[in-house]
């Protein structure tokens, strides 16, 4: 309906600025990603070179090859990622949907409260108060550890979660509860079988959420983490760039990026209808 | 058996009937269960935390040694610690810089990609792609193009014409800045963009009809009808992008580790230094205080400049 009012109303002038608009917002938002990939299939000593057109399309996997093998524990810092990303998605998205069942039907006495401390939570930044977390969180060993980052990584993620979810739960009636209560289910499987279709998408958007922020979180992993085995991608890369292994090599840098970068883009491509509708709760709702 | 007899006795007493009683099929005890979870992590890793952070900012705190209680040394050392002062006037100047082209680039966005037209869903997807892809690894990127003699900036610049293609981006304050800035626009502009364009969804077609009747042209049905009504989104999407701004540090840290010397050194990255490199705990405990009183403080008032005058 409003795209047959939108069309018929776009006058040449128009549609030649969409085109106009359109194409120069793909070259300056797609270029430099695209020429990120073609950095990284280029050695080093191109890479800091004056582009020379006799070398510079002389492309090679040398760079992944070469940090698979060792500088910088790429590849053991992409499973720790992966770990930590994963780990932060599922608890997320666990104490998210049971909190958000929990606001949205039940009209307990101390739900408006509880709910309050959770949103204002959100707006205490963790950056303000990461030399207590960190002391707390050591003090629990939890410091230097996968488990720690994504206790930490879920925190962070938890208010937008459950505000989706008590959304998501808002919005399914009432009756398919009763009938079910009638059929002797408990809360649990209430959730679990009746419930679970109509909130996967909200369950979907706050689990990738999570998954993307914690994948490049680098803060929290910077500070919380020490040991080298056990750095997440960003913060490997860091060291990476630091020359922590010898002379720096932007060909490894550029290469660790792009492993950084292609899951968040296929990820975003493949369920960005529950990204951006995710997006849209939290701006209009909070 | 007196027990019985005397609530039996008294059966207004008890008021059952004015009384709330628990729901049968949703009752109070399996909500806090349901709620329990998440209420523990927020006050486990965030109101502990925080309450931690003045009890840290009234010690010496150090990693190792007796604790020492100081009373408000911390804070009153604050205002001469000169490289705190330093990288709250250029964490400000960043935040000045960076928020109104995010703004309106992301307004330019939104426009451009809300109606339903060929590409238009693409397009909204390639537009928001450096927000998705994060700050962190378009920092790591940017490293190596901000190199002098081979960096994509410098040959980009070059063949506008505008330097000789020998700038080295990253060891002067200022021009650190200048790419840092144009990096952070180019970068999370999406977002504002995206939150932009739901609200103008939100926004029913019969208005800009009714503007249309009346003659209404393209820029004044923006500024009659779109930025009157978006006013709330607005200013939720500029809060989210001045606290991001106030909190910088992941795209400094990588690009310039607040370098050189204090040149380009973000709130959070000093006490990051504080606390951190330095160890200095109680003092990084007082900044980190301060810290959340003046995001909250700014918060509060971009709420109450942008609330609803009825």
């Amino acid at each position: 309906m409003a795209v047959s009012v939108e069309m018929r109303r776009d006058t040449r002038v128009k549609h030649l600025l969409y085109l106009i608009g359109g194409g120069g917002a793909v070259v300056v938002f797609l270029v430099p990603l695209a020429w990120a990939m073609l950095r990284s299939v280029q050695p080093n000593s191109v890479i800091v070179a004056t582009p020379d057109p006799s070398t510079f399309f002389d492309f090679t996997l040398e760079n992944f090859r070469a940090i698979a093998d060792g500088p910088g524990n790429v590849i053991r810092s992409v499973y720790n990622s992966l770990v930590v990303s994963l780990g932060t998605a599922a608890l997320t998205t666990l104490l998210a949907t049971l909190a958000g069942y929990g606001f949205a039907r039940f009209g307990f006495r101390q739900g408006p409260f509880l709910f309050a401390l959770v949103v204002v939570s959100m707006m205490v930044p963790f950056q303000a108060i990461l030399t207590p977390l960190y002391l707390e969180l050591n003090a629990m060993r939890l410091t230097d550890s996968l488990l720690g980052l994504v206790l930490f990584n879920t925190t962070v993620n938890l208010p937008f979660g459950v505000f989706v979810m008590r959304n998501a739960f808002s919005a399914v009636p009432g009756e398919l509860e009763d009938s079910a209560h009638v059929d002797g289910a408990g809360t649990l499987r209430i959730i679990g079988s009746v419930l679970r279709p109509l909130i996967t998408p909200g369950a979907a958007t706050v689990a990738l959420y999570a998954f993307l922020a914690s994948w490049t979180e680098f803060l929290g992993a910077l500070t919380f983490l020490t040991r080298d085995e056990l750095y997440t991608l960003p913060v490997s890369l860091v060291n990476l760039q630091s020359g922590s292994y010898g002379a720096i090599n932007f060909g490894y840098l550029v290469a660790g990026s792009v492993i950084a970068m292609v899951p968040c883009i296929v990820l975003y491509v493949a369920l960005q209808r529950y990204y951006v509708s995710g997006i849209a709760v939290g701006a209009v709702k909070g | 058996m007196t027990t019985l007899a005397s609530r039996t006795a008294t059966p207004t007493e008890t008021g059952g009937a004015t009384r709330r009683r628990g729901s049968l099929t949703h009752p109070d005890r399996t909500a806090l269960l349901l709620v329990a979870p998440a209420v523990i992590f927020v006050v486990v890793f965030v109101l502990i935390p925080l309450v931690f952070a003045v009890v840290i900012s009234l010690t010496n705190w150090p990693l190792i040694g007796t604790v020492e209680f100081v009373g408000l040394d911390n804070y009153a050392a604050i205002p001469s610690d000169a490289t705190f002062v330093k990288s709250v006037l250029y964490t400000l100047l960043y935040t000045a810089i960076v928020t109104g082209p995010i703004l309106v680039l992301g307004y330019a966005m939104a426009v451009l990609v809300r109606a339903p037209r060929r590409g238009s869903t693409l397009l909204r997807t390639v537009l928001f792609l450096p927000f998705v892809v994060g700050l962190s690894t378009i920092s790591f990127m940017t490293v190596l193009e901000a190199q002098p003699d081979s960096g994509a900036v410098n040959l980009l610049l070059e063949a506008v014409g505008i330097t000789d293609g020998s700038t080295a981006w990253l060891v002067d304050g200022a021009l650190a800045t200048g790419l840092i800035c144009v990096l952070v626009i180019w970068g999370v502009s999406g977002l504002t963009m995206v939150l932009l364009m739901s609200g103008m969804h939100a926004i029913p077609d019969e208005v800009y009809e009714s503007a249309e009747l009346d003659g209404a042209g393209w820029w004044q049905r923006e500024r009659n009808v779109t930025i009157p009504m978006l006013r709330k989104t607005i200013a939720m999407a500029v809060i989210i992008s001045v606290i991001g701004s106030l909190l910088a540090f992941t795209q400094f840290y990588i690009l310039t580790k607040g370098g050189p010397g204090t040149d380009t050194m973000t709130v959070v990255n000093y006490i990051y230094n504080r606390a951190f490199v330095q160890l200095q705990l109680g003092a990084a405990g007082a900044l980190s205080v301060v810290l959340v009183a003046v995001v909250g403080l700014v918060t509060a008032t971009q709420f109450w400049l942008l609330r609803d005058r009825d």
